[in-house]
């Protein structure tokens, strides 16, 4: 017997827990010469604002050990351009996801104002995590003030499905989740890329324009899956985990640890097809352990891990 | 033709020259001369990114690659052995046209000869008059020499250094064969040398195709990583819009 992938987030019922994560999968054309996107659970386009950015200078990627850092910094056409882009994804009958981006509260608004009435749009995805924008992104996700008068503001101009994106350069996520699910989210996303850098030591510079950039890939999986665990025990909303997955057993990982839907980013720039790879092996995953739906396995290793593992998870490594 | 990614098994790989090898696949990867494909060197995930490499030759059942050690990741690829697999996705990005002019003078610079061979024999396919101009630093960056030589009706090598051919840039030796018939430039090779290849194209009015390379992430167009700045001031991805671009596109009219 199939397994049942279905699981819900907010208004949404997706037909599996797999999707791309936003920034690695364009507006989705891309990616749908290789295989049909109604293999997704949903499919999450690119960071969107108000009017077109263009982004950052280059050198905008790095490679770096079992990882990379990009800083593309939000480049895309604007929310008028991106809804003819949206629209093309209708014919493929799944949830459509878009990041939403800006420099200030007010352009996070204009591009609800502009995508509200779409009916191709199906859920918001508020970028409060960007690392590579200036003056926006990141700057409204680390203060859990800032947050919740930023996701206030959004939830009263849209009924459609809302989900907070955070960064994990904060001193204390649970506290910025716990401000998202007050403020009236309906999922949050987890996590963005982490801020770091890399240097040519031969030339003596940056390796980025931008100088910085944000991490992504293999590298900075258990960095994820800790935030996942201990954001997901702290909220009632769903989590959609994602940070270096590259294979089902990678997702699993995240589910286990308490997400009940997964992103799948970089992943894709080394596997285009990873996405349907990952829902494939999810499903052998729960038939192969006997479970009869993915919803069965999620936070299931908190459970195991018992209380005093549960409580102390990601507070003292250091003193076993 | 539609990329897709498969499993590739290595045939031969042959070192061609100092640090430059020249790797054969089983398979078909369809490709047009100028596209790329997207290789995975090690199956591990570091290093992680997939390397991309223009397509050197291919036919119905084969896939062959030229590249360079230059890094980790070519380094590790060098030392797969036959027999082993692959990960290949392509064709990628945009390859050479065949142009309009009966004639053809395509220009290498070092290991950008690499997509050139195959656009020789594409167009020698299409019954074009074709001048090759090969030029490297020293005698030790001209590589497969005959392979080329043989798609050629003309055929000019020039190294900086003069250990190999005529001495001085390549593009010094271009002129006379645009002085004649009408003809398409193609080239690919280092940024200054395009640059020259373009003012040779747009003095003698010709039509001029250049092919790029970047840091690429995804090869598809989804990452915009790999982005150039056009003549117009827009960005292009190096990865969909090119690699191949007209010159003009990068260096205005």
């Amino acid at each position: 017997m199939t397994p049942d992938l279905t699981v819900k987030i907010g208004k949404l019922t997706l037909r599996n827990p797999v999707m791309p994560a936003s920034g690695c999968f364009g507006y989705g054309e891309e990616y749908a010469v290789f295989y049909s996107l109604e293999q997704l659970g949903a499919i999450v386009v690119k960071g969107t604002t108000a009017k077109p950015w263009t982004g950052n200078p280059p050198v905008r990627l790095a490679e770096t050990p079992a990882g990379m850092l990009n800083a593309i910094g939000l480049q895309n056409p604007g929310a008028e351009a991106a809804r003819e882009k949206i629209r093309q994804l209708q014919q493929y009958n799944t949830p459509v996801i878009v990041n939403v981006a800006g420099h200030s509260p007010k352009e996070y608004l204009q591009v609800i104002r502009i995508l509200d009435e779409e009916p191709a749009v199906s859920a918001y995805e508020l970028n409060i995590s960007c690392p590579n924008v200036r003056d926006g992104g990141l700057a409204f996700g680390t203060d859990p003030q800032v947050v919740n008068t930023l996701v206030q503001a959004v939830r009263q101009a849209t009924e459609k499905t809302l989900i907070v994106k955070l960064s994990p350069n904060v001193t204390d996520i649970v506290a910025i989740a716990r401000a998202a699910e007050d403020a009236g989210a309906d999922a949050l996303s987890l996590i963005n890329t982490l801020l770091g850098m890399a240097i040519d030591s031969e030339t003596r510079r940056p390796l980025l324009a931008n100088l910085t950039g944000g991490l992504s890939g293999p590298a900075i999986k258990p960095v994820a899956l800790r935030m996942v665990w201990q954001v997901s025990e702290a909220v009632h909303i769903p989590v959609i985990g994602m940070g270096g997955i590259t294979c089902a057993a990678d997702a699993v990982e995240f589910l286990l640890a308490g997400a009940t839907a997964v992103a799948i980013g970089s992943a894709h720039f080394i596997n285009p097809t990873v996405c349907p790879e990952v829902v494939q092996g999810i499903a052998a995953y729960l038939t192969r352990h006997g479970f009869r739906a993915v919803r069965e396995i999620i936070g299931l290793a908190k459970k195991a891990a018992g209380g005093e593992g549960e409580k102390d998870a990601g507070k003292d490594h250091c003193r076993s | 033709m539609m990329p897709k990614k498969q499993e590739m098994m290595l045939l031969r790989q042959e070192q061609v020259g100092e640090d430059i090898f020249r790797l054969t696949l089983q398979g078909e990867v369809a490709a047009l001369p100028g596209q790329f494909v997207q290789v995975g060197v090690a199956p591990a995930l570091d290093p992680y990114l997939l390397r991309p490499f223009s397509v050197h030759d291919c036919s119905p059942d084969t896939l062959t690659l030229l590249y360079r050690i230059a890094g980790r990741g070519t380094l590790l690829l060098s030392r797969r052995q036959p027999g082993e697999m692959l990960t290949v996705t392509g064709p990628l990005g945009r390859g050479f046209p065949a142009g309009k002019a009966d004639r053809a003078v395509v220009v290498a610079g070092g290991m950008g000869a690499a997509p050139l061979l195959y656009l020789l024999r594409f167009l020698r396919a299409a019954g074009k008059d074709v001048a090759f101009f090969y030029g490297a630093r020293t005698a030790a960056g001209l590589v497969l020499q005959d392979s080329y030589r043989s798609l050629a009706d003309e055929y000019t090598a020039a190294t900086e250094d003069g250990s190999a051919g005529k001495k001085g840039l390549v593009t010094q030796f271009v002129h006379p064969a645009l002085s004649g018939k009408k003809a398409d430039l193609y080239a690919c090779g280092p940024l200054p040398m395009l640059r020259a290849v373009a003012a040779l194209a747009k003095e003698a009015g010709a039509d001029c195709y250049l092919s790029l390379e970047a840091r690429m992430a995804c090869g598809v167009g989804a990452c915009l990583g790999c982005v150039i700045r056009g003549a117009d001031g827009g960005w292009r991805r190096v990865c969909t819009d090119g690699p191949v671009f007209r010159a003009e596109e990068v260096f205005g009219r």
